[in-house]
């Protein structure tokens, strides 16, 4: 019972690091050319965009996807200035794989279109803002340089800021994808696509799915794209993981004591069994049978018991006392998950740990004298 | 007649060095095929221990146990079980029924060993209760079931396999005097009616005088073979 619940509190603690992590920005899958996620070029992009969303359209298994074109720029706020590096990302597609819509703090998520006096709506990380000392409603004029070689530059009305200053895009100037796609002359091309899973467990099948379909662009999983964390995130799992077996493990020391004595009080009846003809080999059946037996009903009624207590705790949660901010989308409540392998995994190594323990007590009443058993009280 | 049971030579000495104490000192004795034998003496002569050897509860230090022409040291674990399942029947002193079974299932536990399928189970689990006067108490648990009672179902259950011999460990020493005459009475019927061998220890002389034939053990050693009334 604890065991899946620690199970369920572990996975959905790192379900919800990797929710933070995947859409705040990364997506589950994210499709390239060539080598851009490690050696990203203004003009190492997709040259046909239509034929990939046309591909993720039609997948049933990628629930959202978005085309973004990134670049590093100069921005300039009144009589200051910053680098900054731009998004150019599509208003409506951006927020089917990210949480962007949260992660307004302050006006209001922009469109494409301009305002009445032409000019394009812009958002801006927290930190740029502070720099620039920019809010809604300022100019900001970028200067970048086209893929063409021409020098891009233009003004910009700020609609919001995003995130705060410790968000990956504190220094970002969000573009809608047609002007940004103008302003650094790449026409019609994207340089990345950003999708979701239905399934994120599943997401690096998909990937290797979806990189058959696309054999001309690099299709990665976020596991790829964020290679350090990924790594990180499976060192802290192996730890947690370690801590659960040495705790299994003391459990399995004392289920087996008293397995153990449940045998040695039964030596007589044992004994018993001996003289009127059982074989050793069916005593140790006889023993791991009775184990099993017990502890799949163990199982049972635990897991019966605290199923609903991790419905309630994937679904409701624990508000924390503290929120955690993490790139501006808060976080304020602790949730397990549930799955197959949340329920399953655990049940499957009790049930296993119960048939081994079976086996040493079993092998001593096999092995024990009639004469010995029968003279045990 | 037939020798079912030879012992020859047997020694069986328990404990270490000083402590060392000989329970049975070069025991040979053979009994014939439907004899009602009573291994008699005081306690500590080495009447139990001369049982458990030649039911294969125990092993000698020296000697050998032939039933039926088979020395039982040459059986493996496995062989020696199958054995006892086939040929011996078991009556312990103190019942050692199995207390989570009922009476017609503690019956039935040995057929399910020898393999024998439910229906005839349950037909000889009938028989054999009716044989030793249970009709209606199978349901029963051995907590149930008076001293007596309990004991009958530990002689159906060593009926129920139909072996050639039934050993038996002071089987009436905790009942009291009618009901222990009672059980060997029916014992002896049943002896007499299936040509089974029976051997049991006792030192109640109301009940050895029920025996064919008695063995008086003294300190480990057959002081006197005495055949009676046949």
């Amino acid at each position: 019972m604890l065991f899946v619940f620690s199970m369920s509190l572990l996975e959905g603690s790192w379900s919800n690091v990797v929710d933070i992590f995947t859409l705040d920005h990364t997506g589950h899958i994210q499709v390239h050319k060539d080598d851009y996620a490690k050696r990203p070029k203004i003009h190492k992009t997709i040259e046909n965009p239509a034929v990939v969303e046309t591909t993720l359209k039609n997948h049933e298994d990628v629930t959202g996807w978005a085309p973004r074109v990134y670049s590093s720029a100069l921005a300039y706020g009144g009589n200051k200035t910053s680098i900054a590096r731009i998004f150019g990302i599509d208003p409506e597609l951006e927020p089917t794989v990210t949480r962007i819509l949260q992660k307004v703090s302050a006006g209001q998520y922009f469109s494409a279109q301009p305002n009445a006096d032409g000019y394009f709506p812009a958002m801006i990380g927290r930190g740029l803002a502070n720099s620039l000392r920019l809010d809604v409603g300022d100019e900001i004029v970028l200067i970048s340089s086209g893929a063409d070689g021409s020098i891009a530059n233009d003004i910009f009305i700020i609609t919001a800021i995003i995130g705060n200053t410790t968000s990956f895009d504190r220094l970002g100037v969000f573009l809608p994808l047609t002007v940004a796609q103008e302003f650094l002359s790449i026409g019609g091309e994207v340089h990345e696509f950003a999708l979701l899973a239905r399934n994120k467990h599943d997401n690096e099948q998909l990937a290797v799915e979806l990189q058959s379909l696309m054999p001309s662009l690099n299709v990665s999983p976020w596991q790829q794209i964020e290679a350090t964390f990924y790594r990180t995130m499976q060192s802290d799992k192996q730890g947690n993981y370690f801590t659960m077996a040495l705790i299994v493990f003391i459990v399995f020391i004392g289920v087996l004591n008293t397995v153990l004595m449940s045998v040695l009080e039964r030596t007589k009846e044992f004994g018993v069994l001996k003289s009127i003809g059982c074989r050793p080999s069916e005593l140790v059946k006889l023993i791991f049978i009775e184990t099993v037996m017990l502890a799949s009903i163990s199982i049972s009624v635990g897991l019966a018991l605290i199923l609903p207590v991790i419905v309630w705790f994937t679904e409701v949660g624990i508000k924390l006392d503290i929120s955690v901010d993490m790139g501006g989308v808060v976080f304020d409540t602790m949730k397990g998950d549930l799955s197959a392998y949340v329920v399953f995994m655990p049940m499957g190594f009790m049930l296993l740990t119960a048939a081994l323990i079976s086996l040493p007590p079993g092998l001593r009443a096999a092995r024990i004298l009639p004469r010995v058993a029968l003279g045990s009280h | 007649m037939k020798t079912v049971i030879e012992t020859k030579n047997l020694v069986r000495k328990f404990g270490e060095a000083q402590t060392q104490v000989t329970a049975l000192s070069n025991v040979s004795t053979h009994i014939e095929e439907g004899e009602f034998t009573a291994i008699i003496g005081p306690s500590g002569s080495g009447k139990t221990t001369l049982l458990q050897l030649i039911g294969g509860l125990d092993e000698p230090d020296s000697g050998d146990v032939f039933l039926s022409g088979t020395n039982i040291a040459n059986m493996s674990g496995r062989q020696l079980s199958d054995f006892r399942r086939d040929h011996i029947g078991f009556i312990f002193q103190s019942y050692n029924l199995i207390p989570v079974l009922s009476a017609q299932e503690n019956i039935e536990y040995i057929m399910l060993l020898q393999g024998i399928d439910e229906k005839d189970r349950k037909t000889r689990v009938q028989e054999m209760l009716a044989l030793v006067g249970l009709e209606g108490l199978g349901d029963r648990r051995p907590a149930q079931l008076s001293g007596g009672q309990q004991q009958r179902v530990a002689v159906a259950r060593a009926m129920a396999s139909k072996p050639d011999i039934i050993l038996a460990d002071e089987p009436t020493a905790n009942l009291d005097s009618t009901t222990g005459i009672a059980l060997l009475d029916m014992m002896r019927d049943l002896n007499a009616q299936m040509n089974m061998t029976f051997v049991f220890s006792t030192h109640d002389q109301k009940i050895m005088d029920r025996a064919d034939r008695l063995i008086h053990l003294e300190d480990g050693i057959v002081h006197l073979d005495e055949i009676r009334n046949s």
